[in-house]
């Protein structure tokens, strides 16, 4: 033991550059991670500060920035494989550069240390959104937003569900982890939202394009990484209270964490968390939309254990929530479709009221999650194991006045993990892992049909491997996947039972490189593949879409879904003055399953559309700029834009149902009215979207309405941080739609029926607490 | 330590798998029901002077399914420039035996509405319907009315029962809001 407190001790050189007396928080404080022996800069590293619940990542060179800090004591955590744990106390109180150094896990050591670090430092197009986005956004769904992520737009239906789309692609072409496991929640469905609570991340991360590697089948269009910040085991108290309104659904949303250190079992600490949200009826312009309530309570509970040996850490999430679907966007046959569509006013009146009744959905979501890690001397070793517990309930329009639901629906995954971060091996960085997954999913029952039960256990293998040769990094990665099924469906006339057996099989492989001309200057370059095996619903769906009033039939001879991405992206930054983003990305897809419109069936209710799932070839083209300029001190300005080209190859048509072009900028101006006032700021924000004009030139034939007309929407904020006492209490105003412009967007179901929401202004409020007990655990 | 940190992880993997992996039963799809099918809609004209014929028009399997199965779908037949009484039968004859549908959508009048919609609208071929039933509170229903036909020729009926329908007064679907439960096409002749 003793030895592992000698190897412990480490030394910290403080460089003070410039001192100026400060005591607002606009401190800078430029750091580097460096390896004790050799002083060569560590990579990769993440960084964690206790305080700040932020976190950081040092790049190629070891350096990370903290930006914009209060003048305080802060702890600082430091995680790299095969490296020790350090934990300093830091004193801020000007500009200043430190460097830090981390040593090898000695030889003889016989205990390992903790590492909590979460791998995302693969070679890959990112967008961000850290706490502060995420608290300034609270009570917005996790789609709503994503939004603000470059590349990433929305699929929703109406002002409830939201679904991100990532360069065009989504629901079962895109993965959302949560807390390090992969979202299974039905996600193919289009009216199938993330059961998510953002207030559970302190940050997430949206990595653009094909990921098939790291993160396994599905990865086609991106990865949504929603990560909460690691668990206080820091002796003491803190926490956060958030509160919301929102005007036009008259909705109030509550959200509190709370983390305690332990003092007598050192290493000990446990966070709870949870979030109440009830909405009424939204309100487009001139009208109140049907039956839109909202009811969410979810909570979670996560301990943690860290050792300087190993740690283990527990974690529970519980989402439950009530979705009231529009009355209107229910219709019977293609008859009342029309009708609801052409008329000019929303078909079903309302006036205002929280009480949700039928169409609704209700969603029940259980997480729990068990990880074990430890550093040994070959590296950070982290075995995850995770059960999902996904309970879909629908309730349709009915005739009688039963309380059953017409659909419930069971998707239980269990999912495990094993992940060797190894030390690097001449100069060779990187991890290995095997990944097991098993799913069933079945239905009551009594059910409607929709799609059949099924089980699938599937495996794969993966390895991700690094080098870096002075400005240049390399990053070369393989995986391969296998995924079984095994499949029930109904079939004919008297719907007798008939068992499928499906085998998929598949690699993927991922390149990418790194060039940093200038350490304010780099370019990335991933060449990466993905695939995906074709959904139950693909394949054996043969249900009415209630929303579009049509029929989808699957088609059981699909073969899966193979992506190819190249993605090239350039990012320069001044501090304090400019950082400019572009992003090219081009995306070949091999049998893109489609839906195609097919004969038309009668049933009794008259006849239907019908649309078969097809195969073609998909090519996807795009851009992503983004730019942040500070004009005068005070006052910023940014400019963002994106554009997606987006192809059938086959056809040699435009494909169906892409995001349209968009831009959006806005300015924001800080500054500081004394002591008690700071942080003020006032902005405003707009966004331009083109209607999508890149339709097939068949489209009268699958779709009515064309796509609806551009818009632009003009959001304005203001906030403050109230200083009380030394403890902040941030108060904001948000608009959004300020004009109340009426507007419709093409990727939104309820495009047929309704515009989208008028004005709603958000008042937030939120306050953190935090009490220390001693200094560091250190 | 280390060792024992990856023989428990392995320990943990291993009975993951074999506990997941034997529960195949438990899956097998239940047979799936559309809830209140209805597939079968029966038009029953009488003139109270010994005529009294049904007509029917039948989808197999109603609503839900891939394959619609066998459509049944009579003519009818009737006298010109006369007037009949008729009644809308609807069925579930997926059960066994069928189940009658029209006594729930009886008890829910309120919430209900069948539209009769000629085409052509009037003339040769053409019938009207009037007088119909009334729900409980008094609003057209129109389960059973009377039927007058017109000269003879051919034509078509659309029956159309409505779910909560915005506008009881209506005389044609679209007029009448709400969705859409029924909607069946019986060709006429009137000879």
């Amino acid at each position: 033991m003793n030895r592992v407190l000698i190897a412990m001790i480490l030394w910290l050189m403080v460089l003070v550059q410039h001192v100026y007396a400060q005591d607002t928080c606009n401190i800078n404080i430029k750091c580097r991670v460096l390896e004790t022996h050799s002083g060569q800069s560590l990579f990769p590293v993440s960084v964690y500060i206790d305080e700040m619940k932020r976190e950081f990542e040092a790049d190629e060179d070891g350096r990370f920035e903290i930006e914009n800090a209060c003048p305080g004591v802060y702890h600082i955590h430091f995680h790299a494989a095969g490296y020790e744990h350090l934990v300093k106390e830091l004193k801020i109180s000007a500009n200043a550069s430190l460097k830090f150094s981390l040593s090898h896990i000695d030889k003889e050591l016989a205990d390992v240390v903790v590492s909590d670090d979460r791998v995302k430092t693969i070679i890959q197009s990112k967008g961000n959104i850290n706490r502060l986005d995420i608290v300034s956004n609270s009570g917005k769904t996790l789609g709503d937003m994503l939004q603000s992520v470059n590349g990433v737009s929305v699929l929703s239906n109406g002002a409830t569900i939201a679904k991100p789309v990532i360069h065009g692609l989504h629901s079962n072409r895109i993965i959302i982890l949560n807390n390090g496991i992969r979202q299974e929640d039905q996600q193919w469905g289009g009216e199938h939202a993330p059961n998510i609570d953002p207030f559970l991340a302190n940050n997430i991360t949206v990595l653009k394009g094909a990921a098939g590697v790291r993160y396994g089948t599905d990865a086609i269009g991106g990865v949504v990484l929603v990560e909460p910040s690691p668990v206080r085991t820091m002796k003491g108290w803190d926490g956060e209270v958030n509160l919301a309104g929102f005007s036009n659904t008259r909705m109030g949303v509550a959200s509190a964490t709370v983390q305690h250190g332990f003092k007598y079992i050192k290493g000990l600490g446990i966070r709870l968390q949870g979030t109440l949200k009830q909405g009424g009826n939204y309100s487009i312009p001139g009208y109140w939309v049907a039956n839109t309530g909202t009811e969410e309570q979810n909570y979670s509970a996560t301990i943690a254990y860290k050792k300087a040996h190993f740690g283990v850490e527990a974690f529970y999430s519980h989402f439950n929530t009530k979705l009231g679907i529009y009355r209107g966007s229910h219709t019977g046959n293609q008859v009342d479709l029309m009708a609801a569509i052409n008329s000019d006013t929303p078909l079903v009146n309302a006036g205002f009221s929280y009480k949700i009744d039928r169409p609704m959905q209700h969603v029940v979501h259980d997480l729990a999650k068990l990880k074990v890690n430890a550093d040994t001397r070959a590296g950070a070793i982290s075995l995850v194991y995770a059960y999902q517990h996904n309970y879909r309930q629908e309730y349709d329009i009915i005739r009688g006045t039963s309380d059953k639901a017409q659909l419930n629906l069971t998707l239980n995954t269990q999912t495990l993990n094993l992940n060797l971060e190894h030390k690097p091996i001449a100069g060779i960085s990187g991890q290995v892992g095997i990944d097991g997954v098993y799913q069933e999913n079945y239905m009551q029952d009594g059910d409607r049909v929709f799609i059949p039960n099924y089980s699938s256990p599937g495996l794969a293998a993966y390895i991700i491997e690094r080098y870096r040769l002075n400005k240049l990094t390399l990053e070369v990665g393989a995986r391969y996947d296998y995924r079984h099924y095994e499949v029930f469906n109904p079939e004919g006339n008297n719907q007798t039972i008939v068992r499928y057996l499906f085998d998929y099989s598949n690699a993927s492989g991922t390149i990418g490189l790194r060039y940093k001309p200038k350490p304010n200057w780099e370019w990335n370059a991933t060449l990466a593949n993905a695939w995906r095996a074709p959904q139950a619903s693909e394949l054996f769906s043969s249900g009415l879409h209630h929303g579009a009033a049509r029929i989808e039939l699957g088609d059981k001879n699909l073969q899966p879904e193979k992506a190819y991405s190249l993605n090239i992206e350039t990012a320069y930054n001044v501090p304090d003055k400019l950082h400019a983003e572009l992003s090219l990305y081009t995306q070949y897809i091999n049998d893109f399953i489609y839906l195609k419109p097919d004969a038309d069936i009668l049933t009794i209710r008259g006849y239907f559309k019908s649309f078969r799932y097809t195969q073609t070839n998909a090519w996807l083209n795009g851009a992503d700029a983004s730019v942040k300029y500070s004009v005068a001190k005070p006052l910023e300005a940014h400019l963002k834009a994106s554009f997606l080209f987006a192809r059938d190859v086959q056809q040699k048509d435009w494909l169906m149902l892409m995001p349209a072009d968009r831009i959006s900028g806005g300015f924001k101006y800080t500054f500081s009215l004394g002591k008690t006032f700071k942080e003020v700021f006032l902005g405003v924000d707009v966004r331009y979207v083109f209607r999508q004009w890149r339709i097939p030139a068949n489209f009268d034939q699958i779709d009515y309405p064309r796509p609806p007309a551009d818009y632009f929407v003009l959001d304005a904020e203001a906030g403050v941080t109230i200083m009380r006492s030394g403890h902040p209490i941030y108060l904001s105003i948000t608009v959004i739609n300020a004009l109340n412009q009426q507007y419709r967007d093409y990727l939104d179901a309820f495009r047929y029926f309704i515009n989208q929401p008028g004005t709603n202004v958000v008042l937030r409020l939120r306050v953190p607490f935090n009490f220390y007990g001693l200094i560091s655990k250190n | 330590m280390k060792n024992n940190i990856i023989k428990y992880a392995t320990i943990a993997a291993l009975a993951t798998v074999s506990f997941t992996a034997c529960k195949k039963d438990e899956v097998a799809t239940p047979t799936p029901v559309e809830q209140e099918l209805i597939t079968t809609v029966k038009l029953v004209v009488t003139d109270g002077a010994g005529f009294n014929k049904t007509f029917v028009y039948k989808v197999e399997n109603g609503f839900g399914s891939t394959s619609q199965g066998t459509i049944t779908k009579d003519s009818v037949l009737l006298t010109p420039n006369k007037t009949y009484n008729v009644e809308v039968q609807l069925l579930n004859e997926k059960t066994s035996p069928a189940t009658d549908e029209t006594v729930e959508v009886k008890n829910e009048n309120t919430e209900h509405l069948f539209v009769y919609q000629s085409s052509p609208a009037s003339g040769a071929g053409s019938v009207a319907f009037s007088d119909g039933s009334k729900d409980d509170k008094g609003a057209a229903f129109n389960q059973a009315g009377k039927l007058k036909t017109d000269a003879a020729g051919n034509g078509t009926l659309t029956i159309t029962l409505k779910h909560q329908p915005t506008n009881k007064a209506a005389t044609t679907p679209d007029a009448a809001g709400g969705e859409t439960d029924v909607e069946a096409i019986f060709n006429v002749k009137l000879q």
